[in-house]
């Protein structure tokens, strides 16, 4: 009894909370200032929601930070339309094809998840601008950046669910006269369906988040993202818009990820931690 | 297993095959390198205007938006500013196609034939430019662009130092001059322009070497080691922001251009401080930097008209100078000369060196352009002192 | 019982695999082939861009040589791998004195507060890193919070911490990337068996002794893990510390200069070359943590 005591608030435990305080609380105080009335970006003066309505230079108003957001968005969610499909067939594919050149897809596939995401830019920027120079530059490129980075963590998190589910339901599948196609869409693809779901939400979180890949294949004001627009106004800035738009940023991020907790509560078989998938994925 | 090595083999070899079959058709993907041809076509007489939007590439922060405002009105386009920081950013950028813009609002002269050799301009059509006269015949026909045929210039600056004059005494800069970087005592707030060739001048400046385009490599390479010194010494930052740090206090000392201390003071000072912190400095006998930055039309502009329709709003006399009254760069615009704008009130009093008197045009240093290697000695130069 | 592989089903899983595999090739080989072939090739002369070689028989290694010997000099663009490489060892070790207790702690909390504990964890990777650098800006101003709480606490509170000095960067480096340290490593740790410890207490280990002897041991494929997880982006990072500082020469990373060549120098090469180095000298912990990765697939898969 007393040692659980002792652990609950024994010094580990202090050090964990301090840290969890640490990592969040900075940006608490972050999102506090988007709400201020006054231009400082370190001191909190009232209540406000000018940043993010009224003022010209504001989310809403700024046509800069609406787009940054709009291309935001709209990258994430096409990438997650292009990257899932092909990461979940690649993943089913690469885990029953067997075969040298299966492995040698297999190891392609988890290389880009080692490699510096400076090396990733500088190698798209110079393919789009020396080999497919016919690919419209800006919004297009840096969507098939995102989709590249993002199919390995794919292939990672579909694959672990693949891992645990084995073949016995395809098979029985195919025993009762299904083919093998068949067998793969009505008995499979709805076992994945928390995969999947995971899948979709981690693409879209770092597409969004997603800063060395898109700045090195944006083309200018009109394809920035969110983070661009965060980096290049960050220090020269004078008011907390940009606070306000990273604040809105995350808002719909957190949303996207309450619905997939709710959702994958529902689907939760026994075992299926989400840390462990979240854990893989990195 | 024997048989195994072998397929490996016949594997391997088969990849080759198809890797080496497959190198030519890398090549044969690229673009037409950009090394094409002059254009020397310029668009017809007459056209209507675009519908927009049109896109203009420039520095950050250098051109009014008010200004950009009352041109979308007048037009009823959009404008679009996509930036840059440094000049040898921009052409990397319109080269390989990384940017398209249909003006390029701020070329420098050392540059510029790189830009036309490579087809990447296209000559003006001065019918559409009816405020060209409007311009100072100084730049009628300039040694970067013969007959203006490409270019209309912007503004006009020089390199100098921007200061607070709160801070430290204006007399002692006006007495040691660019050595003034070097002081220990302004550790932590002392920044120079993030420019190869701006940054190796000053060094050069500093030791009275005024031959700001040498290719004497032992001088260039003296110039790196001092600016390597200001690392430890000073605490040097390395920015082109001067023009808020300066007013806002995060800075003492700048290395910066003239027009960033006359635009700190029209619209970057804080709350309840008055444009008297300010200070400027520029050698005496014209010895420093001075250069222009000049507005084109790229050659594969989707709006043509609509860029020298914009390049033509910004010659007028007016428009000029409610621009330069915010960004603080001259316009080389006839009768916007220092009398006039001293004259109006339009500068504060302590920062009346900060505009060109027609002196300083005539005998300024001269950025000119550097052939390869000697590019390359000079960035290779800079690159040691920002690698720290 | 019908088999799920044969050769007609080969051909199903092969072509499901082919779509991604291809996208992959074209995406991600080649364009790493064309930094080679920048790196190796030319420039044009009169726009000094560059103009990549692709044919390895024509390849020029001037460039990479030059840049080469510039990097194996120390005062030279040595210095800037010197100084990446203690920026990484020192924000892993700060990683590593934050991140190992807090991720033991939660490993070994009992089940059910657990939950919580990690849904905190993982909040972090659902925040924009920018954000968090943002945030983290926000109190490093000099009127911000960091330097309130130093005034408050009777310390000098006037320092200017976005300056330019290697702490602002290494701290901000930590803050950064633990959340990416302690997750792994707490997998790790959470999956230790405890038989092991209970075993050493039956036997009258003291509980220091435990951890030192048994659980640290344990537990050194998961910090290795961990370590290289933070470490690799730490060395390409050029976006934090310029975040941090006002672009300063003296916290300068290989990712700057990097950047630097790459952003129109008259020697595309260079930056090009510069990538090439910087992987080579990754390759070691890019394939250490390849080689994991694999073997934990095969492991869960066995």
């Amino acid at each position: 009894m007393s040692r659980r005591l002792r652990s609950r608030f024994g010094p580990l435990a202090v050090i964990t909370w301090l840290y969890i305080l640490w990592s969040l609380v900075p940006v608490l105080i972050a999102i506090r200032i988007s709400f201020n009335s006054g231009r400082s970006r370190s001191a909190f003066q009232s209540l406000s929601l000018r940043w993010y309505y009224d003022d010209p230079t504001s989310v809403w108003k700024n046509d800069e930070l609406r787009h940054a957001m709009l291309n935001s968005l709209r990258l994430a969610g096409l990438c997650m339309l292009l990257a899932v499909p092909l990461g979940v067939m690649l993943a089913i594919g690469l885990q029953r094809w067997r075969g040298r050149t299966s492995r040698a897809a297999n190891t392609l596939m988890l290389v880009p998840l080692v490699t510096p995401e400076i090396v990733i830019g500088v190698a798209l920027f110079l393919v789009f601008t020396q080999v497919y120079t016919g690919v419209p530059r800006g919004f297009t490129t840096m969507l098939l950046g995102h989709v590249t980075f993002s199919v390995s963590y794919v292939v990672v998190i579909v694959r672990a669910r693949l891992i645990s589910i084995g073949f016995q339901f395809e098979e029985a599948a195919r025993d009762l006269g299904a083919t093998r196609l068949q067998a793969l869409r009505m008995v499979l693809l709805p076992q994945l369906g928390p995969a999947i779901f995971a899948a979709l939400m981690v693409t879209f979180a770092t597409s969004i988040d997603d800063f060395v890949i898109s700045s090195f294949l944006s083309t200018g004001v009109g394809t920035e993202t969110v983070p661009i627009k965060i980096y290049s106004t960050g220090r020269a800035s004078s008011t907390p818009n940009v606070n306000a738009l990273a604040t809105v940023m995350l808002t719909v991020t957190m949303l996207a990820i309450a619905s997939t907790a709710v959702v994958l509560r529902r689907w939760r078989r026994h075992g299926n931690d989400d840390a462990h998938i979240v854990g893989v994925s990195i | 297993m024997p048989g195994s090595r072998r397929r490996f083999l016949a594997q391997s070899i088969g990849f080759g095959t198809m890797f080496a079959a497959g190198v030519p058709l890398l090549g044969a993907c690229g673009g037409d390198s950009a090394s094409g041809k002059r254009v020397t076509k310029a668009i017809k007489d007459g056209l209507s205007p675009e519908a927009g939007p049109l896109r203009v590439f420039n520095f950050a922060d250098y051109v009014n938006p008010d200004v950009v405002a009352k041109f979308e009105e007048q037009y009823g386009v959009k404008v679009e500013i996509t930036t840059f920081d440094v000049d040898a950013e921009a052409i990397s950028k319109l080269a390989s196609g990384a940017v398209e813009v249909d003006v390029h609002h701020s070329c420098a002269p050392a540059t510029l034939s790189r830009l036309i050799d490579g087809g990447l301009l296209q000559p003006l059509n001065p019918s559409y430019l009816t405020n060209r006269g409007n311009v100072l015949s100084a730049f009628d026909d300039p040694w970067y662009d013969p007959g203006s045929t490409y270019t209309v210039p912007y503004t006009v600056y020089s390199s100098g130092i921007g200061y607070r004059a709160d801070r430290i005494d204006p007399a002692e800069i006006e007495e040691r001059g660019w050595d003034i970087i070097w002081d220990a005592r302004f550790k932590g707030v002392t920044s120079i322009l993030d420019d190869y060739r701006e940054g190796i001048s000053l060094a050069l400046l500093r030791r009275g070497i005024t031959d700001i385009n040498t290719t004497d490599v032992d001088l260039i390479e003296q110039a790196s080691a001092d600016l390597q010194e200001l690392v430890d010494l000073v605490n040097v930052k390395v920015n082109i922001t001067g023009y808020t740090d300066v007013p806002e206090g995060a800075t003492t000392l700048a290395h910066t251009w003239s027009g960033d201390m006359l635009a700190g003071a029209a619209s970057y000072l804080p709350e309840g401080t008055d444009a008297s912190v300010l200070g400027w400095w520029f050698p005496k006998d014209s010895k420093g930097p001075v250069g222009n930055d000049c507005m084109a039309v790229t050659s594969n502009a989707s709006n043509p008209v609509l860029a020298h329709l914009y390049i033509n709003f910004l010659l007028d006399a007016a428009i000029a100078e409610e621009n330069w009254y915010w960004n603080g760069y001259l316009p080389p615009i006839e009768g916007l000369d220092a009398a006039y704008l001293v004259g109006q009130g339009l500068t504060p009093p302590n920062l009346e060196s900060a505009v060109l008197t027609d002196d300083i045009i005539k005998n300024g240093l001269t950025y000119r352009p550097l052939d390869l290697e000697t590019d390359q000695v000079w960035e290779a130069a800079w690159s040691r002192f920002t690698a720290g | 019982m019908v088999p799920l592989h044969g050769r007609l089903s080969t051909r199903l899983w092969a072509g499901l695999a082919t779509p991604g595999t291809v996208w992959l090739v074209a995406l991600f080989v080649v364009p790493v082939y064309a930094i080679l072939a920048v790196a190796f090739g030319n420039i044009d002369p009169i726009l000094r861009t560059t103009a990549p070689e692709w044919n390895p028989l024509l390849w020029d290694f001037g460039p990479f040589r030059m840049i080469l010997d510039r990097i194996l000099d120390p005062d030279d663009l040595g210095a800037v791998f010197i100084r990446t490489g203690l920026f990484a060892l020192a924000a892993l070790a700060g990683c590593c004195l934050i991140g190992y207790p807090v991720a033991y702690f939660v490993a070994r909390t009992a089940h059910r507060s657990r939950g919580l504990l990690l849904a905190l964890l993982v909040l972090p990777f659902w925040i924009s890193y920018l954000m968090r650098m943002l945030a983290w800006v926000n109190l490093l101003q000099t009127d911000g919070y960091i330097n309130r709480l130093l005034g408050w606490l009777q310390l000098p509170s006037n320092r200017n911490w976005l300056d330019g000095d290697w702490p602002t960067v290494v701290i901000g480096l930590v803050y950064g990337y633990v959340p990416f340290f302690i997750l792994p490593l707490y997998a790790a740790l959470e999956r230790l068996d405890v038989r092991w410890l209970e075993a050493a207490r039956d036997l009258g280990a003291t509980p220091v002794w435990t951890f030192l002897r048994v659980t640290l041991p344990l537990s050194i494929p998961g910090l290795l893990a961990a370590s290289v997880i933070v470490v690799l982006p730490m060395c390409g990072d050029y976006f934090t510390n310029s975040y941090l500082t006002g672009g300063s020469p003296r916290t300068e990373m290989v990712g700057n200069q990097i950047e630097q060549f790459l952003r129109g120098s008259s020697q595309p090469q260079s930056g090009a070359s510069l990538v090439i180095i910087l992987m080579l000298l990754l390759v070691v912990l890019m394939a250490y943590y390849l080689v994991t990765i694999a073997r934990s697939q095969r492991e869960a898969s066995a």
